[in-house]
């Protein structure tokens, strides 16, 4: 290891080898294009490489340097990894290495599968270069950059079903300008562009602008409201190796190791100000509602991407507190979220291979056809519900204990929320599990057996559903290890739970919805519709309807007013357009036409023409002279 | 030598363009030829007056003394050169286009002699030390702008080339009137003397008015869009490339390189240009025209390179000279991307066109390529260009400024998406249509890729535009 980090820090070699040798392994995979076990193999092995140089990166515990100049002011690349950023390079190669393989299996036979690769790669290699980034600018120079591969791999095979690729192009953009706007008023009222520059800036006048913008801006690649709604429209046409992949994984690090970075780093935000109240409020109605959208769904690919929102609401809800218990919990959270949410996205995309669809409705008692896969989707299921002993559980009482002790009046709201969210993934997990695995057997209409072959495609599975027991058990590592670097604790914040009252209340909101989803099945006989009393409760189901026609989606909101601004533009634009094509012409026209009327012979008019000259002179001269 | 190449590098299109008409009735292709080799002239001039720039030599033609105090000259600063380098590598692509687009037309050989006349003009303008000299170089290209925006002869075309004609003139001459004024007040048009002298307001709002006329902002943008019925090379090179870029040039040369002028100025332009990029943004976003889209994208990105001019800092120098870049190459990409489509389906309208992607692909790549560019999306070059503008007014402390601008961003990618699904994406509406002459494809392709590479090349413009301030 201490070779390979001898090699990355010379010379411009870490950009080489972190961003250069993606781009070049992206090639590669291209030129592969349909060749699948080339194509798999390719990418092994650059996922393996990729993970050398993490490992060397982070456990060499060294910083490396280093600057390529591009136009100055803010946007030359200063390269500066420190622990902080030389963890999450690493652990984004772990989960590259993993989900890389997963995808490029996936993607077997299929037409596009080249492309899809290709623009995976340019994206590690833009994750990369966005971590290794000291300067602001020159990270948003990496982290814009994913929309264009963000835009394509949402277009690939659907160039005639594009809503998901628009969408997501529309709102990511706007929370990447608004960044850059945070970037800009930060380095501004910082008097540097450069991370290492930036410490403690207080949150109050231009300051409160370059906050909120860039934790706007961070939060949103995260998926968090209000730039979220993308994902669950993907979920619907997307490949699920684009879902295991962006909103289950590589998003996540990179939206929450900003977002640490500005609460902890750049920013001074104190637990209680109003700032902190403002990132824990947004994290709370992320994780409430998303959570309350995914309980109503009956597609495995939706439902788990309104977790992969409502996920992140926790995330920002434990950042938001601005204290180390949350910042350890929203870290531990990120990583927990990457493991299992990819993971099960990979398990949809592994029963859409299988099945030909991933409607709920339509397979059911897949126990015995699929053991593999239901045990490891239980594994995953008890993970994010936040059950005893699992990776989740322990993220997530971090997250109630820092709800609980931030120094806001709206603490218990805030730990309520997380409790209701709670509730309701266990709810809708219980829903999706019992549906799809437990029950009498039922396959698709036109599949006449199933099966679980295909080891490539598995294997991703069982290694991230295993590392949410191992992380479940040795959490400290974790929590205590790794993270110990941004959060600052003084004192031990992995293992057991400190407090034992929350993890009884904990409990007690599991066997909450445990009951709840027994009452639901025998109301309605099929575990699939055992949220439906929720869904269609009175008042419920107005606001469901309406969230369902997309009146509470922030993208149509900001169609909306831009439609609304348009016309107004418009209508500004005809009567400039007026001016120009009708007035100033109608002026001329008749001015000279009456002139031309005024040109009889009289002389009597000239002499008058000539006597209100002279007075018009005569009133401009004297106006002078007194 | 030095002053040869110079006077080589303006008159040789200047002139040539009028040679063009009579080898056009002997042979139409080396009437073709000749105009891209005219052309190629003033580039390599520019080129070489880059080499003698970085050797620390600016190269000089005269001056020419004349009565009244009027001198006359030629000089290559960095700014000159960075201006006469963008205007040829552009023109010299869509020219090259223009063999494919407009040979099925009438009239080539006017066509022709007005492009490489006006090419002409261009690179007199910019190197000229002289107001007058900038006057008249700047009404030679109103002229020529004049013809081919009217190039198909219809009677709407030829009333919308009158009023671009009639705007861009009664600005220039009310822009006279400033000079006249700058005259009254030092006895000289001569720029080198008139460095670093103060003017009053009323010159340069005089002038303004014709920078604003010429660079279409508003409220005297009205012609840009309306002059969309010309051919999509005419529009490339005039209304997206080169011709509205003089506005904005004489912006930089006369307010940020010569006169000192009032603090004011760098509240009114910003603010005037906040209006333009809005209003234009907004109406983009309604049209259904394609080229009128295009247009107003046109008029919204000039406002964000007069924000960067007008700011006053180096920082938004450097980032307006580099949005001139880099939204030359990418718009004119774009025009002509919608020259291509408009010539296979023989429709702007783009309610009626869809699914383009399937049967032009490589145009759709160009399009998209050059569309990322002028949304401000890295690698492209056009990222840099719009973080720099934004932090130069951010600097400044106009905090409101540079969120207008931003809301201005964001509806640069509303609007661009849109005509780009619109036009490219969904079910075919012309599945029998076929992609441009292997010309024409070429040239956007090129477009598109430079605006791409320029991004990973940006430390190389942006070490010119240092040399400007």
């Amino acid at each position: 290891m201490n070779a390979v980090f001898e090699l990355l820090s010379t010379g411009h070699n870490l950009l080489l080898f972190t961003v250069g040798l993606p781009v070049i392994f992206a090639f590669a995979v291209w030129a592969a294009g349909k060749k699948d076990i080339l194509r798999t193999a390719v990418t092994a092995v650059a996922g393996i490489v990729n993970l050398i140089f993490g490992c060397a990166l982070y456990f060499a515990k060294a910083e490396i340097a280093d600057t390529v100049k591009m136009t100055g002011f803010g946007l030359d690349i200063d390269i500066l990894t420190d622990e902080f950023s030389a963890l999450f390079i690493f652990l984004t190669a772990a989960a590259f290495s993993v989900i890389g393989i997963y995808c490029s299996a996936w993607l077997n036979s299929k037409k596009y599968a080249g492309l899809f690769m290709f623009y995976l790669f340019i994206s590690l290699a833009m994750i990369n270069g966005a971590f290794m980034c000291d300067s602001l600018g020159a990270m948003l120079f990496f982290w814009e950059g994913l929309l264009c591969t963000l835009f394509g791999m949402l277009l690939i095979n659907n160039r005639e079903n594009y809503k998901s690729a628009v969408k997501a192009l529309t709102l990511s953009g706007i929370a990447d300008l608004l960044m850059m706007l945070g970037i800009i008023i930060t380095a501004y009222i910082g008097g540097s562009s450069n991370m290492s520059g930036l410490s403690g800036l207080e949150v109050k006048g231009a300051g409160i602008a370059g906050f909120a913008c860039l934790m706007l801006g961070a939060l949103g690649k995260s998926g968090c409201m209000p730039f979220h709604s993308w994902i669950p429209e993907a979920a619907g046409s997307a490949p699920a190796a684009f879902m295991a992949a962006f909103p289950g994984a590589l998003e996540k690090l990179l939206g929450i190791y900003l977002g640490v970075r500005v609460m902890t780093q750049i920013y001074s935000v104190e637990s209680g100000s109003a700032a902190s109240i403002a990132v824990m409020t947004l994290g709370a109605v992320t994780l409430v509602c998303a959570v309350a959208m995914a309980l109503i769904q009956k597609d495995m690919k939706k439902l788990l991407s309104y977790h992969a929102v409502s996920q992140v609401g926790y995330m920002v809800l434990g950042l938001g507190s601005a204290l180390p218990v949350g910042i350890a919990g929203a870290l531990f959270h990120m990583l927990n979220n990457v493991i299992y949410k990819s993971a099960l996205f990979m398990i949809a995309g592994f029963m859409e291979k299988k099945l030909g669809t991933t409607d709920l409705r339509s397979f059911s008692g897949l126990f015995k056809k699929m053991p593999v896969t239901a045990v490891c989707f239980t594994v995953c299921g008890f993970s994010i519900a936040g059950v005893p002993g699992f990776n989740g559980f322990f993220s997530k009482e971090l997250i109630f204990d820092a709800a609980l002790e931030s120094h806001c009046k709206l603490n218990y709201l805030f730990y309520a929320l997380a409790l209701v969210g709670a509730f309701m993934t266990a709810v809708s997990f219980l829903k999706m599990g019992r549906g799809a695995f437990s029950g009498k057997e039922q396959l698709p209409e036109k599949v006449k057996t199933a099966d679980e072959k295909g080891l490539l495609l598995k294997l991703p599975i069982i290694v991230m559903s295993a590392l949410c027991v191992v992380f479940g058990i040795f959490n400290s590592v974790a929590v205590d290890g790794w993270f110990a670097c941004a959060t600052g604790a003084e004192e031990k914040l992995g293992g057991w739970p400190h407090s034992a009252l929350l993890v009884i209340i904990s409990v007690c909101v599991l066997l909450l919805a445990l009951a709840d989803h027994i009452y639901g099945c025998k109301k309605t006989g099929k575990p699939i519709n055992a949220a439906d009393h929720i869904h269609y409760a009175p008042v419920l189901k107005q606001i469901y309807s309406a969230a369902e026609k997309g009146r509470f989606d922030p993208y149509n909101w900001i169609n909306g007013i831009a439609q609304g601004f348009s016309f107004v533009c418009v209508k500004i634009e005809q009567g400039v357009s007026f001016v120009y094509d009708r007035a100033i012409p109608g002026i001329v026209k008749k001015t000279g036409d009456m002139l031309h009327r005024s040109d009889n012979g009289s002389l009597s008019r000239y002499l008058a023409g000539v006597l209100l000259g002279v007075a018009v002179a005569a009133v401009i001269l004297l106006s002078k002279v007194l | 030598m030095n002053s040869n190449i110079l006077i080589a590098g303006v008159c040789t299109p200047l002139f040539g363009a009028f040679l063009l008409v009579l080898l056009g009735k002997i042979n139409q292709k080396l009437r073709n030829a000749c105009s891209l080799a005219f052309v190629g002239v003033s580039l390599c001039c520019a080129v070489a007056a880059l080499v003698s720039l970085l050797n620390g030599n600016v190269l000089a033609a005269g001056p020419w003394e004349f009565p009244l105090g009027l001198t006359f000259g030629f000089r290559a600063d960095a700014l000159a050169v960075f201006m006469a380098l963008t205007a040829c590598v552009v023109s010299m692509i869509i020219i090259i286009y223009s063999y494919g687009y407009i040979k099925e037309y009438p009239n080539q050989n006017e066509y022709y002699m007005m492009v490489t006349l006006f090419i002409g003009a261009m690179t007199g303008l910019v190197y000229s030390t002289n107001l007058i000299m900038i006057y008249i170089f700047w009404e030679i290209s109103s002229l020529c702008c004049w013809r081919l925006i009217g190039f198909y002869r219809e009677e709407m075309m030829i009333r919308r080339a009158d009023k671009a004609f009639v705007v861009t003139v009664l600005g220039a001459l009310v822009m006279l009137i400033g000079f006249m004024g700058v005259y009254g007040e030092y006895g000289t048009f001569d720029l080198n003397v008139l460095s670093g002298r103060s003017i009053p307001s009323w010159c340069v709002w005089c002038i303004l008015c014709g920078i604003l006329s010429k660079s279409a902002t508003f409220p005297l943008h009205s012609w840009l869009p309306d002059a969309g019925v010309a051919p999509s090379p005419v529009t490339s090179l005039l209304h997206a490339a080169v011709l509205v870029k003089i506005g904005v040039f004489a912006y930089v040369r006369l307010f940020v390189k010569c006169f000192e002028v009032d603090e004011i100025f760098t509240t009114a332009v910003p603010v005037i240009a906040a209006v333009s990029a809005l209003v234009s943004a907004g109406a983009a976003l309604k049209a259904n025209d394609i080229k009128r889209v295009v247009a107003y994208s046109t008029i919204s990105q000039l406002a964000f390179i007069l924000l960067g001019l007008s700011c006053g800092n180096e920082v938004g120098t450097v980032g307006g000279l580099l949005y001139i870049l880099a939204h030359s190459v990418a718009k004119g990409g774009l025009f002509l991307c919608c020259g291509i489509v408009e010539h296979a389906v023989h429709t702007k309208d783009m309610s009626k066109i869809s699914g383009m992607i399937k049967t032009m692909p490589k145009t759709a790549v160009a399009f998209i390529l050059c569309a990322l560019s002028v949304m401000g999306i890295p690698p492209f070059s056009g990222f840099f260009a719009k973080y720099l503008v934004i932090e130069a007014i951010v600097q400044t402390g106009q905090l409101w400024i540079a969120a207008v601008f931003i809301v201005g961003a964001v509806m640069t990618v509303m609007y661009l998406v849109r005509l780009f699904v619109k036009v490219f994406l969904g079910k075919p509406s012309f599945p029998k249509a076929k992609e441009g002459s292997p010309v024409m494809v070429a040239s956007v392709l090129l477009l598109g890729v430079l605006a791409l590479v320029l991004g990973f090349v940006i430390a190389a413009p942006t070490q010119l535009a240092m040399e400007v301030i």
